[in-house]
C-alpha cells in the first residue's frame, strides 16, 4: 500500500517539502501571521502529497493519536508533559491545529531538513473529520478517543456517523497497539469489542462530584444496543457517567484508570487515580470536572505507551490551560479570561466555571460564521445562558454573528437595550475592557476564530506572549 | 394588567428530538408569551404515553438524527389517531424535519427500513445522496401579505407533497422539499411543518407570533391581534441571516472545502 520512493528523486523532494515548510512555519512567525500550527505542513504538503506518510513511517518515535469532541488540546498538552517527565522527546501540535495541514506541522516542525524524525514521541492532536485521512498516514501506536459530543453538525454530519467511523479505526488497530477510550461515554465504551489492540478504559467512579440526572443538552442517553433509555446512577457532564441499560443490561465496563477521588475549586482540582501501575494523587492547577476527565485520559495514555508515572504528579503540577482554555491574562489594570467555546458542552462547561466565581461577570461574547467555526449557531440555543444573565454586569458581543448572538442574549432574559453590539472584534475588545472597572475581570467566551483574533489584539498590546512562543 | 389567557405547550419528545437548537422555538415562544403577559404551561410528551392532543392548543415536533428519529417512528403510531384528531380540531402545530417527515405517509431512508408516518399530511419522504446543508429563505402568503423566513437546513429527506397539499413557502434560496419544485415546508389548518432549523422563531418573530395567536385562538376563541413588541434584535438578525442565505444561493452546502481561508 505505502509507495515509500527509496530513490535520489524521492528523498530530494522530501527534503526539499520539509526545508520549505518549516521555512513558511519561520516566515510566518517572523510575520507575526501565526505561523508554525499548519502553514508548514500546507507547503510541505503542497510539495510532497506524502511527506507525513514517509517521515513517520521511517521514524522509530511512537504516535499517538488525540481525538473526540472535547478536550484534545488539553489532553495532549497533559500527555507530553507526562511523557516529558518520563525522559521521553516529544512533538506535538500545541495550538489546536488539528486539521491535516496542521497534523502535518507536528511532522515538520520535529524532523531533520533531511525528513528525518529524530524524537521519542508524535502527538497527533487530530479532529473528528480529519481522523479519516490521518490515521491512515500517521498508523498510530495508540488512540486516544476523549468523548463525543454534538459539534457542529453542519460540518461532520451526524455524531452517529462521526462515531462509526472511529469505531472502525479503532476495530483496525493492529494487536500491539492501544486503544484508550473514555469508559463513562455510553457510545465511546461500546466500540469494536471485537477489536485487537489493547483496551485501556478511563473514567470517574468519585461520589464527590457529578449529579444524578443527565442535562438537557446531553447527546446520547439511550442505550447503544437496545436504544432503551439509560439509568445513571451518576452523571458527570452531559451523558459521561455511571450507566446502565435497565432493558439489555449493558453498562459501562470496568474502568482501568478511575478517577476514585476529586476535589473541586473555581481554580483547580486534586484527584486521586487508581491505575494499573499504582494509585497516584495529582493536584490539577486547571479548574473544572472536565479537566478531570482530561487528566484520567493522558494518565490512561500514558499507561498505554508504558511510561514511567513516578513524576507524574510533578510534571502536571505546573500545566498552563491551553490556549483559550479559561486562559488568565493580565490586560493592564485588570484581568482578562480567554474562554474558547465551540459546541453546548464546551460551553456549557465553561459557563459553569466562570459561575462558580464571586461577583457580577462582565462579559464579552463572539462567534462568526467561517470553515472552521461552522455556519449554523442553532445550537447557541442548547446552551444555558440563561443561568449567566442574573450574573450579568455588562455584555458586549462581537463576530460575523454578533446579530444573532445579540438576539440569543435578548431570548435569555438580558434587556435589549443595555446589549453593546460591537461587530470588530478588537473595537469590541476595547469597549468591553471600558466597562470593567480596575481590578476587575472580563469574561471573554468565544468560538475559534474570534478567540484568535481577540488573543491577536491582545498579544499587540504586550499582554500576553503569542501562542507558538509557548 | 396581565391578561387572563395561558398557552397550553406540547413539547413533543424533547430528549429524543432537538438536535440542532430547536429548544430556541420554546424559548422563543414562552418570552414572547411572557413580555405580553401571556402565560404558558409547558408538557413535555416521550415514548410509552399517549395524551389528548386536542387538549394542547400548540405542539412542537421537532427534528432529530436518524437513530432518535428512528425511536420516535416507533412509538408515534400509537399516537397517532390522537395527533390527527388534534390536527382536525386546529390544534396549532410546528413540525421541523424530523417531525414534518413523520407528518406524512412514509419516511424512507437512504439505507434501512421504511418508517410509518402518522398520515396526518398528504405527503411522503425519501432520503437522497445529497444532503442540504444551507442557510435557507423562503417566502409565505399565510399571515397577511408575503413575508419571508429564514433558516438553516441540514436534511437528506426529500419530501414531496400530494395535489392538495399547500407548501408552507416558496424557495428564494436553499434546497426546499426536495430541491427541484420550488416549494418549502407544507401547511394544513394549523399545521405549518418545514426544514427551516435555526431554530426558525427566534429570527422570524413575525412566524412566531401567528403561531402564538392562533394557539390562544384555539383555546380562547376569537381575540384582538397581539400587540407588537420592539424586535430591533430580531430584525436584525434576520437580515444578516437572509443576506447570508442569498449569497450562498444555488451551493447544496454552505462548507464548500477551502482549507485556507478563515
Amino acid at each position: 500500500m505505502v509507495a515509500v520512493q527509496n530513490g535520489i528523486l524521492g528523498s530530494a523532494r522530501l527534503s526539499l517539502a520539509v526545508s520549505a515548510g518549516k521555512l513558511a512555519g519561520h516566515t510566518g512567525r517572523l510575520l507575526r501571521v501565526g505561523g508554525g500550527t499548519s502553514l508548514p505542513g500546507m507547503v510541505a504538503r503542497a510539495l510532497d502529497p506524502d511527506v507525513l506518510r514517509k517521515m513517520v513511517g521511517s521514524t522509530r518515535a511512537r504516535k499517538l493519536v488525540v481525538t473526540g469532541s472535547n478536550g484534545k488540546t488539553t489532553t495532549c498538552r497533559m500527555i507530553a508533559a507526562l511523557a516529558g517527565a518520563a525522559g521521553q522527546r516529544v512533538f506535538q501540535n500545541r495550538t489546536g491545529s488539528n486539521l491535516i495541514q496542521g497534523i502535518t506541522s507536528v511532522a515538520v516542525n520535529g524532523a531533520t531538513i533531511g525528513g528525518r524524525l529524530d524524537t521519542d514521541l508524535l502527538i497527533f492532536e487530530t479532529d473528528e473529520a480529519t481522523m479519516r485521512l490521518a490515521v491512515p498516514e500517521v498508523k498510530p501506536d495508540a488512540i486516544v478517543v476523549t468523548n463525543i459530543f454534538r459539534d457542529q453538525l453542519d460540518r461532520f454530519g451526524e455524531l452517529y456517523s462521526v462515531a462509526a467511523s472511529l469505531e472502525a479505526m479503532i476495530g483496525e488497530l493492529p494487536a500491539e497497539s492501544s486503544a484508550i477510550l473514555n469508559a463513562d461515554d455510553p457510545l465511546i465504551a461500546s466500540f469494536a469489542p471485537e477489536a485487537k489492540a489493547r483496551r485501556i478504559y478511563f473514567g470517574v467512579r468519585s461520589e464527590q462530584v457529578g449529579a444524578a440526572v443527565p442535562e438537557h443538552a446531553a447527546d446520547t442517553i439511550r442505550c447503544v444496543r437496545c436504544q432503551h433509555d439509560l439509568e445513571y446512577r451518576k452523571v458527570y457532564i452531559s451523558h459521561l457517567g455511571a450507566y446502565r441499560c435497565p432493558n439489555c443490561g449493558y453498562e459501562r465496563p470496568p474502568i482501568d484508570v478511575a478517577v476514585t477521588h476529586a476535589e473541586l475549586s473555581g481554580t483547580a482540582s486534586t484527584v486521586e487515580l487508581e491505575t494499573p501501575a499504582g494509585p497516584l494523587r495529582l493536584h490539577l492547577p486547571l479548574p473544572g470536572l472536565h479537566n478531570i476527565y482530561n487528566a484520567a485520559a493522558a494518565v490512561a495514555a500514558a499507561v498505554g505507551l508504558g511510561l514511567d508515572l513516578s513524576e507524574a504528579a510533578a510534571a502536571l503540577a505546573d500545566l498552563r490551560p491551553a490556549f483559550g482554555r479559561l486562559e488568565e491574562i493580565t490586560a493592564g489594570e485588570r484581568n482578562v479570561v480567554l474562554g474558547f467555546v465551540k459546541n453546548p458542552i464546551s460551553y456549557n462547561t465553561t459557563l459553569r466555571t466562570v459561575l462558580t466565581r464571586p461577583g457580577r461577570k462582565h462579559v464579552l461574547a463572539a462567534h462568526s460564521n467561517t470553515v472552521v467555526d461552522g455556519e449554523d449557531f442553532a445550537w447557541l440555543w442548547d446552551v444555558d445562558l440563561e443561568e449567566l444573565t442574573p450574573q450579568l454586569a455588562s455584555l458586549v458581543v462581537s463576530g460575523t454573528k454578533a446579530e444573532e448572538v445579540a438576539m440569543r442574549f435578548k431570548y435569555a432574559g438580558v434587556d435589549e437595550p443595555s446589549i453593546q453590539v460591537v461587530p470588530d472584534r478588537p473595537a469590541a475588545l476595547e469597549a468591553a475592557l471600558q466597562n470593567v472597572e480596575s481590578g476587575g475581570t472580563l469574561y471573554i467566551l468565544s468560538g475559534y476564530t474570534p478567540t484568535h483574533e481577540l488573543r491577536r489584539a491582545m498579544v499587540q498590546r504586550g499582554w500576553v506572549a503569542p501562542f507558538w512562543e509557548e | 394588567m396581565p391578561k387572563p389567557w395561558t398557552l397550553r405547550i406540547c413539547h413533543l419528545y424533547p430528549s429524543l428530538l432537538g438536535v440542532a437548537g430547536d429548544r430556541g422555538n420554546l424559548i422563543a415562544i414562552q418570552q414572547r408569551c411572557a413580555w405580553r403577559d401571556i402565560g404558558t404551561e409547558v408538557t413535555e410528551v416521550g415514548v410509552e404515553t399517549v395524551p389528548d392532543f386536542s387538549a394542547f392548543d400548540l405542539i412542537l415536533f421537532h427534528g432529530g438524527q436518524d437513530k432518535e428519529m428512528d425511536v420516535a417512528a416507533k412509538d408515534v403510531g400509537d399516537k397517532a389517531e390522537s395527533l390527527r384528531q388534534a390536527v382536525e380540531t386546529d390544534v396549532v402545530m410546528l413540525a421541523v424535519c424530523a417531525g414534518y417527515q413523520l407528518l406524512g405517509h412514509y419516511y424512507q431512508p437512504f439505507i434501512g427500513p421504511r418508517l410509518a408516518g402518522i398520515e396526518a399530511l398528504d405527503l411522503y419522504t425519501v432520503g437522497g445522496a445529497r444532503r442540504f446543508m444551507n442557510h435557507i429563505a423562503i417566502e409565505c402568503d399565510f399571515a397577511g401579505g408575503t413575508r419571508s423566513l429564514v433558516g438553516f437546513e441540514n436534511h437528506s429527506g426529500q419530501t414531496r407533497l400530494g395535489p392538495e397539499l399547500q407548501p408552507l413557502g416558496r424557495v428564494i434560496a436553499g434546497g426546499g422539499n426536495n430541491g427541484e419544485d420550488g416549494a418549502e415546508g407544507a401547511r394544513y389548518r394549523q399545521v405549518y411543518a418545514t426544514y427551516l432549523h435555526g431554530p426558525v422563531l427566534p429570527k422570524n418573530p413575525w412566524f412566531t407570533d401567528h403561531l402564538i395567536w392562533q394557539g390562544l385562538r384555539h383555546r380562547y376563541g376569537e381575540i384582538e391581534p397581539l400587540s407588537p413588541l420592539p424586535d430591533g434584535a430580531e430584525e436584525r438578525a434576520h437580515e444578516a441571516a437572509l443576506k447570508l442565505a442569498l449569497r450562498m444561493k444555488g451551493k447544496t452546502t454552505a462548507l464548500e472545502p477551502t482549507p485556507w481561508r478563515r
